[in-house]
């Protein structure tokens, strides 16, 4: 095994871990502003979009209560078999790095255009990921750790920072509600939203860990609940505040929301959003390459720390290379398209896949498990 | 132990090499405006930047030697290499995070004004909070470099009239974000604030220093755009109506006659009497609209809350049907006023900057879909309504006037 069995997370760290998510997306570009129907009515889309992403994400969750005290690559063997078990690993391997290069990648990319803009890329890279190979480097317990006392932080400095820009908040923006949005671009959007839900995925590699597996559905509930209702919040005071077309253009609009904030002549709340930002983004980061190792891990039945360095090493070459090639989130396809379709697959084809062979082979695999128990 | 080593040389090679940090501004390496101009000068873009001078000290303030600011000015084709350019002739990185005003010369707002700022959005460094000032019948650098306040730096001079629009509503504090929203809106045109600068009278005989104190810098009225492009300006009481329906009154006074029978009028010649004006406490509008027919109808309800401010007429404001008087006089005039701006703007302007457009879109959804790219002529045509009410709560420390 590649974590330690001692390593246990109670729910609301888990909760605080997967709502990072989704979170740090919105507090960087918040993608929702331009998702049809991109106009007013974008926090109504995001509403709809739960309940599909609940069903969208039902044979992630059902393998996850089937199979909470195996992570997701060992229950893929046990069900697929020893070979496909493999190649359904090397996938996710692939997966979580990807996500880990576009992720960090677009990190840096904000860094280099509203702070460092002179600093070469290869140095916020290494910074980046080598803060985020330590933090992983001892398990999951210290960015669990860091995750529980920095993001409540970030919580209650994101309702803080929105109390504060209260006096930007043009209400009238969101007149006339649902008169211009088909009610097709309302659930095209929220489809499209659904398929960049990847939480799930987070969720399933934690449950190995869970403290109390009863509680999978609840802790997939609420942070999906919560996360959105943090998504629909954002888009709310950027749109009061910078209008609706305004923000479409804006690159990170929720950036550009904190530096209009003012009191009296008191300016730069910016600041506060940047650290938590910072720290928001090196944990989700961390996440990533964590799971980008443990996936690995389970591909050569090595330990997950032996793939730490060469991945932020992997990583760090790719992000150079495309950082200094062309713009990731201005010029957003084919990258975004590419981790939507490994998004798609990854949460929906083959957990779905899985699903079907397990009610063909459910008796053999009951009695593979019954006999590793014993 | 090999291992840690390693570790150890790579944090030593870390310290090492990132004990500098890349992006550093040295304070003693900027110049940090606070104004900017933009002007166009023969098919090309001027920049005028109103820069901090670390030299003046307190002292130079006491014994008021030189300037607190020094102006330079670049030239290119785009904002940027404008830019650019200063620091050929300057010595300093021009540092505009700290820039409160944009003044565009009145060339340049007509020719178009999105079309040549990309660079304000764009830049990290310039702030969206900074207000913007179209230079009426000049360039953006003649009526910089003008104090006749008291603030030593001229800019914080500029700030402070512009935030006084408290105190007196006839002009406008549109700032980049909200000029941008208004830009983007459609069936609301954007509006901005005005500088000119102006002859004084020179009171103080005893100055030697003749140089700006002649002049003074106003900000009264409004400048019209239709999108980008400006197209016109409204005078200081008609920026007040557009405040008034803009629902942007926090304060300032309003003056009317007022009749205590049909006899009596205003005076004619000499001071006025039979006026009074009333200190605005608050102000709330609510614009909608209304179709009859193939008419549509603007509609506007102002309840305006106001303390008494000065009363030149046979009036007891202890007695309940003189204060009625008075508030409906009052209405009377800002009901005036407004239609007449209202009149002014769709005579000579056809352009809603009133955003009469958003009230369409909001109550008629799905008629905006077809009308929303004739609005301008729509407006130009429409019946205007409009109601206000008064409030007079407070009367001050008298209650019969002196007269």
């Amino acid at each position: 095994m590649s974590y330690k069995k001692k390593d246990k997370l109670y729910f609301h760290q888990s909760f605080l871990l997967i709502v990072i998510y989704k979170m740090m997306t919105g507090l960087t570009y918040l993608p929702s502003l331009n998702i049809p129907p991109a106009n007013q009515d974008v926090w109504i889309m995001l509403l709809v979009s739960i309940p599909y992403t609940m069903i969208y994400s039902l044979p992630l969750l059902f393998l996850s209560n089937k199979f909470c005290n195996y992570d997701f690559l060992e229950s893929a063997e046990l069900i697929m078999g020893k070979r496909l078990g493999k190649i359904i690993g090397i996938y996710y391997s692939l997966f979580f790095l990807t996500n880990l290069i576009f992720f960090s990648g677009g990190f840096i990319e904000i860094l280099d255009a509203s702070l460092y803009d002179e600093t070469p890329t290869i140095v916020n890279t290494l910074i980046l990921l080598f803060t985020c190979a330590y933090l992983v480097n001892k398990g999951i317990m210290n960015l669990v750790r860091l995750t529980e006392l920095t993001i409540p932080f970030i919580i209650i400095l994101f309702f803080i920072l929105a109390l504060l820009g209260i006096d930007n908040y043009d209400f009238q923006t969101f007149l006339p509600i649902l008169s211009d949005s088909k009610f097709g671009e309302i659930n095209k959007g929220a489809l499209l939203t659904t398929i960049g839900y990847i939480d799930i995925l987070i969720l399933r590699m934690l449950t190995t860990y869970l403290d109390d597996k009863s509680k999978i559905n609840r802790l997939f509930v609420s942070s999906l609940i919560f996360s959105t209702v943090m998504i629909i919040l954002s888009v709310l005071v950027v749109q009061a505040t910078l209008g609706i077309e305004y923000a479409k253009r804006v690159n990170f609009p929720y950036y550009t929301f904190t530096r209009l904030i003012t009191i009296g002549e008191t300016q730069g709340f910016d600041l506060l959003y940047v650290v938590a930002w910072i720290i928001g983004n090196v944990i989700k980061a961390s996440g990533y390459l964590y799971f980008t190792t443990i996936a690995l891990g389970k591909v050569t039945n090595k330990k997950n720390q032996v793939f730490i360095i060469p991945v932020a090493l992997i990583a760090t070459i790719a992000i150079v290379y495309i950082k200094d090639n062309r713009p990731i989130l201005a010029v957003r396809d084919p990258y975004q398209q590419m981790i939507h379709v490994f998004a798609f697959i990854g949460v929906l084809v083959i957990p779905l896949m899985a699903l079907i062979v397990y009610f063909f082979r459910r008796d053999k695999i009951k009695s593979t498990i019954n006999s590793k128990e014993q | 132990m090999k291992k840690k080593i390693m570790v150890l040389i790579f944090y030593m090679i870390a310290v090492i090499s990132l004990t500098g940090c890349f992006d550093a501004n040295e304070l003693d390496e900027l110049g940090i405006s606070l104004i900017l101009g933009f002007d166009v000068v023969e098919d090309k873009l001027l920049i005028t930047a109103e820069v901090v001078d670390p030299q003046y000290s307190s002292s130079s303030s006491d014994t008021g030697e030189g300037s607190t600011v020094k102006y330079v000015q670049g030239i290119g084709n785009t904002v940027f290499e404008a830019f650019r350019d200063i620091t050929l002739k300057f010595d300093r990185r021009i540092y505009a995070a700290h820039n409160k005003v944009l003044i565009f010369g009145e060339e340049l707002a007509r020719s178009g004004l999105i079309t040549h700022i990309d660079q304000l959005f764009r830049d990290r460094e310039q702030r969206e909070s900074a207000f913007m000032l179209i230079a009426k019948g000049a360039r953006a650098y003649e009526v910089m470099g003008v104090n006749s306040g008291l603030e030593t730096v001229p800019a914080n001079y500029i700030l402070d009239l512009i935030k006084n629009i408290n105190n007196n509503p006839k002009s406008i504090d549109t700032n980049i974000i909200s000029y941008m929203q208004h830009y983007y809106h459609e069936g609301h045109h954007p509006i901005v604030g005005v500088i000119e600068k102006k002859r004084k009278n020179v009171i103080d005989k005893t100055s030697e220093d003749k140089g700006s104190e002649e002049y003074e810098l106003s900000i009264i009225g409004s400048a019209i755009f239709r999108k980008d492009k400006l197209i016109g300006y409204l005078n200081g009481n008609d920026t007040k109506a557009v405040n008034y329906l803009l629902n942007n009154i926090e304060n300032g006074i309003i003056t009317f006659p007022i009749f205590n029978s049909s006899e009596e009028k205003v005076q004619s010649e000499g001071l006025p009497t039979n006026v009074s004006s009333v200190n605005v406490i608050k102000g709330k509008t609510k614009n909608d609209i209304e179709i009859n027919g193939d008419k549509v109808i603007l509609k506007t309800k102002i309840n305006i809350r106001a303390a008494l401010g000065e009363l030149i007429a046979k009036t007891d404001v202890s007695n309940e049907e003189d204060i009625r008087r008075l508030e409906d006089a009052c209405s009377k005039t800002v009901e005036v006023n407004i239609e007449s701006a209202v009149k002014k703007v769709q005579q000579e302007y056809g352009t809603d900057i009133f955003g009469f457009g958003m009230a369409f879109h909001h109550k008629y959804p799905k008629q905006w879909e077809k009308i929303k790219e004739n609005w301008d002529e729509i407006f130009k045509d429409a019946e205007f309504q409009i109601e206000v009410k008064t409030s007079i709560i407070r009367t001050g420390l008298i209650n019969k006037p002196t007269i």
